[in-house]
């Protein structure tokens, strides 16, 4: 048999170097953790009686009252949402390539890019030595952390507006403000009215995750509930959340499709 | 027909090519229209078929027939004596493992090496534990490696598919097939996104595989003189019939005209 | 033009101005109503900018304090920090090998069975539904306090996310090889090994880190229900409002969170 010419096979140093650090982590983190490794057997029948407690027959006599918490943590999300826009926008503007001084676009971004790193949580836990435990303090730290979000997402937008009509309006002598507003914003709209969409769906999420700090909200009952091991009710509120995010999500959802797609013809 | 190196390689002879056999054979999609109108055909073992026709007559709903990648509404479908209408699951798996196929746009996985490429031939000879872990016999390599070697190019196993230009992704794709030790090999416009002298080079690889290793190869193709140059027999197909059926030594230009059912342009051959 | 010709010229035909749809009015009452019903004060959240004035005074000397981190407390973040950064990686590991497979379940190409893909997409939107804090909360008052519920609440997060985005980009993706993969006789499972996990790497990784970031950042506050790491921490320094050792482990989170940002970046170039 004539032998085959097969070539060697060649690796590159960079690959295989990531693989050893990431493995290398891996290890170590479970290695150094602190849990009891015998508990884990159980894990699963504990989980799943749990679940059974939970979910077989759920405390549905409830229901009023988590329904009301539920639209306070809905208004915490859209009062948030609404402030972080007020106050984004102008500054995402601003922010934009073209359009601000670079200065101001540099300490803005930075900015942005701080109170993104922040956990919402965190940024609610100083508010709230100001404004205590209310759903005004859950609104302000979401319109805070919005503002990270928003800032970022609305100067991305205006700066990959296709550049034809900001051209046209400078040529004809507009102001920067009136540049923004006839050259940028018919064409950014659908994209920001999409992403408030968006934001008003993840704040909605994040309201519910305030409450367990005690801002008040659906998770304000949960946390109570969970702590005196109250699982049908526990498993009811787990139900109503799932329900109405979902069904927000698929709201939002189908808004947001319509915006970037345009009405049907008819 | 034995191949003395592959025989060697692998300790087995090649395998005994198949005829294939289409008894008034329908395909009418879901929406209504219809691919294939009650089509007969018998094709010997070890031919060498070209079947031509406008796009939308058929050709491609034919070729996948055969590997049952299409269902047919109507008739029977046989290769080797074997119905694959009939066939389903692990049954179909396997018929479909003696059937190598080449495909217009390649179809390879771009982003992994040509040799885990060509092993997917290898598919319907590893258990899935070998699969999961890559860990392919040392036999089933072999059957690779020789596999490029007889299209010349064994010196890129080891790189990245998308890497290589059109026409070496289309020889891999041909490894792919051969890596099968297939008894049938279809070819679906296998020259169509290549420029002339590549398109030279692969159809005289698939020639080649017909003659050294005898297997059966059926390619669809739309250019006529490479038709002519590379097939034994010519099949015309036109809305779904066959209209043409004759060895591609005695097909003339007055021929392709009946197939086409229009007058020859520049873009019907090849070379100009 | 004087007065006289501009009053003798004739009219221009204007065409009606074409009235706004009527939804799009509709949209901007309902938004305007939601606000406005939203910051009442008895059923809303009550826009009351007395009390904010009134503790305006307490507010300020807080911000004072959190401008001027207590640099000493540092020893104590250090054990907690490392607890945050494995649940992170554990969370990230545990959640990505879970997700493999099902991202697969949850793609057309990969998982041609239409039943079983809704059934696995159905379960990802209620796993997504919940968020990791209050599966966290849960967790623990199932299997108390500790770094494993927020291992198990960031892999189940994790879950939710990475095979959502995995599986889009699989169906985004071009099946060619797939289908090669098919004609060569290949199992499901065999297929989505062998040829579409090489397509989806990229994707799977870019997720897995883009996760892994936010594990980091869900990790630090996951204390605050108990769930092991800086939050627990966190929790303890701000019921004896010591807001200078808060900043100080403000100031690590972010330290932290940036130099992550950094090492994935690079990290994913490489893997890729």
């Amino acid at each position: 048999m004539t032998a085959l010419a097969v070539p060697a096979r060649g690796r590159s140093p960079w690959r295989m170097l990531s693989v050893v650090v990431v493995t290398v982590i891996v290890v170590a983190a479970f290695w150094s953790v602190q849990i009891s490794w015998g508990r884990l057997a159980d894990l699963p029948a504990d989980i799943g009686r749990y679940l059974w407690l939970m979910f077989s027959a759920p405390e549905w006599s409830k229901l009023p009252e988590a329904l009301w918490q539920t639209w306070r943590s809905i208004e915490m999300a859209w009062v948030g949402t609404v402030l972080g826009i007020l106050l984004a926008t102008p500054l995402s503007l601003v922010a934009a390539r073209g359009f601000g001084p670079l200065w101001l676009r540099g300490a803005l971004r930075l900015v942005f890019s701080v109170i993104r790193a922040v956990p919402e949580l965190i940024i609610a836990i100083i508010i709230l030595s100001v404004t205590g435990l209310t759903p005004l303090t859950g609104a302000l730290a979401l319109a805070v952390n919005g503002v990270g979000t928003l800032g970022k997402w609305g100067y991305e937008a205006v700066e990959t507006v296709p550049p034809g009509p900001i051209e046209a309006a400078r040529a004809a002598g507009g102001s920067t403000a009136q540049v923004l507003r006839w050259g940028v914003w018919p064409q950014a709209q659908p994209v920001f009215l999409s992403f408030w969409l968006y934001r008003f769906e993840i704040n909605v999420r994040s309201s519910a995750v305030l409450g367990l700090i005690g801002v008040g909200g659906i998770g304000d009952m949960l946390t109570s509930y969970t702590q005196y091991r109250e699982w049908s009710t526990v498993g009811m509120l787990l139900i109503v959340v799932i329900v109405v995010t979902m069904a927000i999500d698929a709201a939002s959802g189908a808004l947001r499709r319509r915006i970037m797609e345009g009405p049907r013809a008819r | 027909m034995t191949d003395p190196i592959i025989a060697q390689g692998t300790g087995a002879a090649a395998p005994v090519p198949w005829g294939i056999r289409l008894d008034g054979v329908t395909v009418r999609y879901p929406n209504g229209t219809v691919g294939l109108r009650d089509v007969d055909l018998d094709i010997a073992a070890g031919e060498m078929v070209c079947i031509v026709g406008l796009s939308g007559s058929g050709k491609s709903t034919l070729i996948r027939t055969i590997n049952g990648l299409v269902p047919v509404t109507a008739g029977t479908v046989s290769v080797g004596g074997q119905r694959v209408d009939a066939a389903r699951g692990a049954r179909l798996r396997q018929l479909r493992g003696q059937i190598g196929m080449v495909f217009q746009s390649f179809n390879l996985a771009g982003r992994t090496t040509v040799l885990n490429n060509v092993l997917v031939g290898r598919l319907t000879h590893t258990p899935y534990w070998r699969t999961l872990v890559g860990a392919y016999r040392h036999a089933d390599r072999q059957i690779a490696f020789e596999a490029l070697d007889r299209v010349g190019i064994l010196s890129k196993v080891w790189d990245r598919a998308s890497a290589l230009s059109g026409g070496q992704q289309q020889r891999v794709a041909i490894a792919r097939a051969l890596a099968q030790q297939p008894r049938i090999v279809l070819a679906d416009e296998p020259v169509a996104s290549l420029d002339p002298p590549t398109a030279h080079g692969v159809m005289g690889d698939l020639r080649r595989i017909n003659a050294d290793l005898g297997i059966t190869v059926l390619v669809n193709i739309h250019l006529l003189d490479l038709a002519r140059q590379y097939g034994a027999r010519i099949i015309g197909m036109r809305a779904g019939e066959v209209v043409f059926d004759g060895p591609a030594a005695g097909a003339t230009d007055a021929d392709f005209e009946h197939i086409y059912g229009r007058s020859l342009t520049g873009d019907d051959r090849l070379d100009r | 033009m004087s007065a006289a010709q501009a009053a003798s010229a004739p009219a221009l035909a204007i065409p009606a101005r074409p009235r706004r749809r009527a939804g799009v009015w509709i949209a901007i009452a309902v938004v305007a109503a939601i606000t406005v019903i939203t910051c009442l004060p008895a059923i809303g959240v009550g826009l009351d900018i007395a009390p904010i004035v009134a503790n305006w005074r307490n507010g300020a000397t807080k911000i004072v304090e959190l401008l001027t981190p207590d640099w000493s407390f540092f020893p104590r973040t250090v054990a907690p920090m490392i607890e945050t950064l494995q649940m992170a990686v554990l969370g990230t590991v545990v959640g990505a090998a879970i997700s493999l497979p099902l991202s697969f379940w949850a793609a057309r190409p990969t998982n041609p069975h239409r039943a079983f893909r809704g059934a696995v997409r159905t379960l990802l939107n209620v796993i997504r539904a919940v968020p990791e804090l209050v599966y966290a909360a849960v967790l623990v008052a199932m299997v108390g306090v500790g770094a494993l519920p927020g291992i198990i609440a960031l892999a189940i997060f994790n879950i939710g996310i990475i095979v959502k985005l995995v599986s889009e980009s699989i169906d985004a993706q071009d099946a060619g090889a797939i289908e090669a993969g098919r004609a060569a006789g290949g199992t499901q499972a065999q297929i989505n090994r062998a040829i579409a996990l090489a397509d989806a790497w990229p994707a799977f990784v870019s997720q897995t880190l883009y996760v892994f970031e936010l594990n980091v950042r869900a990790s630090t506050v996951l204390g605050l229900v108990g769930a092991g790491g800086i939050g627990l921490l966190i929790d303890a320094v701000r019921t004896f409002y010591r807001y200078d050792q808060l900043s100080l482990i403000i100031l690590e989170v972010l330290v932290v969170v940036v130099v992550i940002d950094l090492v994935s970046d690079a990290i994913r170039r490489r893997l890729v």
